[in-house]
């Protein structure tokens, strides 16, 4: 349960959990302690002093618990009672949950023997927070790197990426705009805008180690003819949900006619195209040609069957 | 401040007290041997009150009972072990380590705190992680609001949630939930619920929540839905499937959802299932001339009518 616990309370949890942490850590140094449980050195020592007066009831030198400080290395012993740490609250098990969901859907399908051991896991921790068996057919997560680039590809953002290349063996980090999937006999690519190089380059997506969004639109390195982002205006005929999420567009400036900019001709066409007659392009103008005559194409053919 | 020492001391002393012991404890025998019970025996009463709201507060869970069952005197207090200790029965290095892993996915993302207490719990267990035989990932679960603790929090409570969502033709509606479940797809985030005005489950996908999400108490029993929830979850079925021609090497996310590929040399025939027509259409305009849809003839229908739309628009 989340609720705004104070912080005497949460001092209090932070104790109850320190004596099973140090059960299995003798001999930790304060610091790394500290550092353990996110607090100051001092926090951790005025805590540790805490802690020493708390025992059984008798409060002899029998029940309480021993803690020693020896050149700032921390061990403890006659603690039986609180050895073991708390049970997972309900927020901390969903946490682990998802999380486990996602390891799942990102772990590659030759690894049955940890999909399984996950599911167990999951199996277990619902069972503790009393979470119905249902849950579990929820929707999976998609791959994580996979998942982000098409948020990216969707929403029109940008990414920074991890790159292996192959032919040269060494790991580049690039700022890129995806702008589309597209598949080369076995393989998958990401064809996007790389700014680190200032030209469009296609990225193997199995090869992509890490990709992280990026807010601020990143700025070119290399200059480059094609580096310049278009802009362009597009007004709402019919607006729905799909084409304003499509633009990334607030709902509130759905009324109003707006100017976007984007590095990618491609992704202003295809937006257009897949909005159908929801949105209408008014610049530039040498797209909106290009797209009229297009869709008058490609309805030809339909129109030829 | 000694005074809020000596109230932590407290804490744990009658947190130690009550788990150490096989029987119930009455207040009385709380008051004469639990350290830090002082003062006139209307003060000792307000500490324990307050003391037993604190551990509760801290998610301990203090059973109530009478040592003596014929006798309905004074009630005892104790907490049970197995209800205070984390038990994950047998468990191995490797899946500690999963744990692991599953706790980073929060890193910088909504439960974050939450999942690094978890990690503390499960490190105090004294089983080390073991992550040589895992592969090297670590996958992150996309950044999300505030407002997911306040949906766990809901969940776990079966409180109603009340919250403007913005519809699919573009209506912002008020919504009152009682949620059940939460999950992550494709980087964005859902929550399932009962939705209190048809009293039917709906899914309601987070970043499309407008303004605040408030939070109303339910004091009656909530039951999970189960028959319905089955009867969804089996109602997945497509409401059809669609032939498209897509050019060589072009059309990725079409490829993904297809049953059959047949190859007809520069193109291949896929055949994909359809949930929804609307979304399926969008799609493969998408594509432009690289798909060209040839079966059923009320997508196609809908794609020539949406080009004619674009050419009328912009012609």
């Amino acid at each position: 349960m989340v609720k705004n616990i104070s912080a005497p309370l949460a001092r209090t949890a932070r104790l109850l959990d320190l004596v099973p942490f140090l059960n299995t850590h003798q001999g930790i140094a304060l610091k790394d302690l500290a550092q353990q449980f996110d607090v100051s050195t001092a926090q951790m020592s005025s805590d540790l002093t805490t802690l020493w007066m708390c025992g059984l009831p008798g409060y002899t030198p029998l029940e309480l618990m021993d803690l020693e400080f020896e050149s700032g290395f921390v061990t403890i012993r006659n603690a039986p009672t609180l050895a073991k740490p708390r049970s997972i609250s309900f927020d901390e098990g969903v946490a682990l949950i998802l999380g486990l969901d996602l390891l799942s859907s990102s772990i590659s399908d030759d690894r049955q023997d940890l999909i399984a051991s996950i599911d167990r896991l999951k199996a277990k921790l619902s069972e503790k927070i009393g979470l119905p068996i249902s849950l579990k057919a929820q929707p999976k997560s998609s791959p994580a790197i996979s998942s982000v680039i098409s948020e990216a590809l969707s929403k029109n953002i940008y990414l920074h990426i991890k790159y292996h290349a192959l032919y040269r063996d060494e790991i580049t980090t690039r700022t890129i705009q995806p702008i589309e999937l597209v598949e080369n006999q076995e393989d998958q690519y990401l064809r996007a805008f790389c700014f680190t190089a200032g030209a469009m380059r296609d990225f193997r997506v199995d090869r992509i180690i890490e990709a992280e969004k990026v807010i601020d639109r990143p700025e070119t390195k290399n200059s480059s003819t094609n580096s310049a982002p278009i802009e362009f205006t597009i007004s709402f005929k019919a607006p729905s949900r799909d084409v304003i999420e499509r633009f990334g567009i607030d709902y509130a400036n759905v009324a109003k006619s707006l100017q976007l900019t984007s590095y990618s001709q491609q992704w202003v066409e295809r937006s257009v195209m897949a909005s159908g007659g929801g949105v209408e392009l008014t610049k530039p103008l040498n797209i909106r040609s290009e797209l009229a005559s297009k869709a008058q194409l490609i309805l030809d053919r339909y129109k030829a069957l | 401040m000694p005074t809020v020492s000596r109230k932590i001391e407290r804490l744990i002393n009658l947190t130690i007290a009550l788990l150490a012991t096989k029987r119930y404890l009455t207040k009385s025998e709380i008051f004469r041997t639990v350290e830090g019970y002082e003062g006139s025996a209307e003060t000792k009463e307000r500490m324990f009150e307050r003391d037993k709201d604190d551990l509760r507060t801290l998610g301990i869970k203090i059973e109530v009972g009478s040592f003596d069952p014929l006798f309905a005197d004074e009630a005892g207090y104790r907490i049970h072990s197995d209800a205070y200790q984390l038990n994950l029965g047998d468990i191995s290095s490797t899946e500690v380590s999963l744990l692991s892993l599953a706790a980073q996915a929060w890193e910088g993302a909504a439960l974050a705190d939450v999942a690094q207490s978890a990690i503390l719990k499960l490190n105090s267990i004294g089983i080390p992680a073991d992550s040589f035989d895992l592969p090297a990932i670590s996958p992150k679960l996309s950044n999300s609001s505030e407002e997911l603790k306040i949906v766990t929090a809901a969940i776990a409570e079966s409180d109603y949630l009340h919250f403007s969502y913005l519809s699919a033709d573009l209506v912002v509606q008020p919504r009152t939930v009682i949620p059940f479940s939460l999950s992550t797809k494709s980087g964005f985030w859902y929550i399932g619920a009962v939705d209190q005005d048809v009293q039917e489950m709906r899914t309601f996908r987070v970043d499309r929540i407008h303004g605040k999400i408030e939070v109303k108490e339910n004091k009656e029993a909530f039951e999970l839905p189960v028959e319905q929830l089955k009867s969804v979850i089996e109602n997945e079925a497509p409401e059809g499937y669609a032939t498209i021609d897509i050019r060589k090497g072009k059309g990725h996310s079409l490829r993904l959802n297809a049953i059959s590929v047949e190859d007809l040399g520069e193109w291949d025939q896929v055949k994909v299932p359809i949930f929804g027509l609307e979304a399926l259409a969008s799609q493969v305009l998408w594509h432009g001339d690289d798909a060209f849809v040839q079966a059923p003839e009320q997508l196609r229908g809908l794609i020539i009518h949406q080009l004619e739309m674009l050419v009328t628009t912009h012609g």
